[in-house]
């Protein structure tokens, strides 16, 4: 089906919708974004266990020991990716830059996650036990 | 105390911290120098000694921690106690010793906090009967709290933090503007990673927990742990944990004990009254809280 078929078979009323729901989900988008704080910290986890809490403004390279061998991490220009993995199918590697969000190596149980809120994840000042 | 105490403050220097700190340690020391059960020379070890034949002069603090543990226990209606003291004595909870209930019997009726005399005017405390004995263990380290944090407020401090072991005495904002945060142990944790089960926050108040986890072991598939009821002698079984947020070190201290002893329905009922806050974890896990609480409260995901 072509463009001018879809045109002939819809209603004005559906172009309408149409252009409603597309607005709405880019709108979603752009919402979501804004409700991961930015901030500018980079957690990496392995197997559920915190190892390192880096910041984005420093530019270096972190060889993360995994499960099953060296994930390495990269941090530059206030963006963060995965540049070596020992795991197969690669996709950590393939998510290529991020911003903001969470790279996650499920096999080698690396999760990094960049820009977590700082007010949330912080220690308490104190524990009553 | 043979505990972990923490003092943050807040000032201008570093001197005027470490000045104020060091004060206040030297008052929890001398608090738990009156009060220390184990050690003979203590004032609790002195009225204990004396127990049904003639009262003791004593500080002040003495008078005024047993004062404190009396309105507790009319509170409570006798489920906080200091006069559980011969039960407490009958566990061991490091050899795993635990009485007989012939034992038990014979050594309940000498549990009666209306069996505590103490005169204020004159500074004196007097038990009614021999065999009695006070174990200040469920209001001392909040009391001395209290008595830390007063001691930091006549230093012209205005914001701090004490904590002894797991009791919490919070006053003023820290640098950033935010009260502080205090996070409540997990009873039930597997790991440092949910061992925190939630976290509030805390200003110009007191928090403390009783939980089941501190001194206990497992006998028979039974836990035997060291919060003990004082009309049954044994462990009490309702709860978990009780976390009690109050306006001072004592009240949460010695309620979160009681609380635990009257178990989760009675415990938030009483909260309410008293206008206090708590979490209470019951004895299947199940959470709860005093309504005033919710939204003021975030509950870990992994917990």
């Amino acid at each position: 089906m072509n463009f001018r078929e879809i045109l002939k078979v819809t209603t004005f009323a559906d172009r309408i919708l149409f252009s409603v729901l597309t607005l709405l989900s880019l709108l979603c988008l752009i919402f979501i974004r804004s409700l991961i704080p930015a901030s500018d910290s980079v957690e990496i986890a392995v197997d559920g266990k915190l190892e390192y809490v880096l910041s984005l403004t420093e530019e270096k390279t972190v060889a993360v020991q995994g499960l099953h061998g060296t994930t390495f991490v990269e941090i530059r220009d206030h963006r963060v990716r995965v540049t070596e993995s020992p795991c197969q199918n690669k996709l950590c590697i393939q998510q290529g830059w991020v911003v903001h969000g969470i790279i996650a190596c499920l096999p080698n149980k690396v999760v990094i996650t960049i820009g977590k809120t700082g007010e949330k994840g912080s220690a308490p000042d104190a524990v009553t036990e | 105390m043979n505990t972990i105490v923490t003092i943050t403050v807040v000032t201008a220097t570093e001197n005027a911290a470490d000045r104020a700190i060091e004060n206040a340690f030297l008052k929890i020391e001398d608090i738990e120098k009156k009060v220390n059960f184990h050690s003979p020379a203590s004032d609790i070890a002195l009225i204990n000694k004396s127990a049904g034949i003639a009262e003791v002069k004593v500080s002040p603090d003495t008078i005024t921690l047993l004062d404190n543990a009396l309105f507790v226990s009319e509170k409570t209606q006798g489920a906080f106690d200091i006069t559980i003291g011969p039960v407490t004595r009958l566990y061991n909870f490091f050899t795993q010793q635990k009485p007989e209930d012939l034992t038990l019997n014979n050594t309940l009726p000498l549990v009666n906090y209306r069996d505590v005399l103490i005169d204020k005017n004159n500074s004196t405390a007097y038990l009614r009967n021999r065999g009695m004995l006070i174990d200040p263990g469920g209001i001392a380290k909040g009391y001395a709290a209290d008595r830390a944090v007063e001691i930091l407020r006549q230093q012209g401090i205005v914001s701090g933090i004490v904590a002894i072991a797991g009791d919490i005495r919070a006053f003023g904002m820290k640098p950033d503007g935010k009260p502080w945060k205090v996070g409540i142990r997990n009873p039930r944790a597997k790991g440092t990673e949910d061992d925190i089960m939630a976290t509030t926050e805390l200003t110009n108040a007191a928090i403390s927990t009783s939980g089941d986890y501190e001194r206990f072991f497992i006998s028979n598939g039974k836990r035997y742990h060291h919060i003990l009821s004082p009309k049954t002698g044994r462990p009490a079984d309702r709860c978990r944990s009780v976390t009690v947020i109050a306006p001072e070190g004592y009240l949460a201290d010695s309620f979160s004990t009681g609380i635990f002893i009257l178990g989760p329905e009675k415990g938030i009922k009483l909260l309410e009254t008293l206008g206090y806050h708590g979490v209470i974890v019951d004895s299947e896990g199940k959470i709860h809280m005093t309504p005033d609480l919710r939204g003021k409260i975030e509950f870990q995901r992994n917990s």
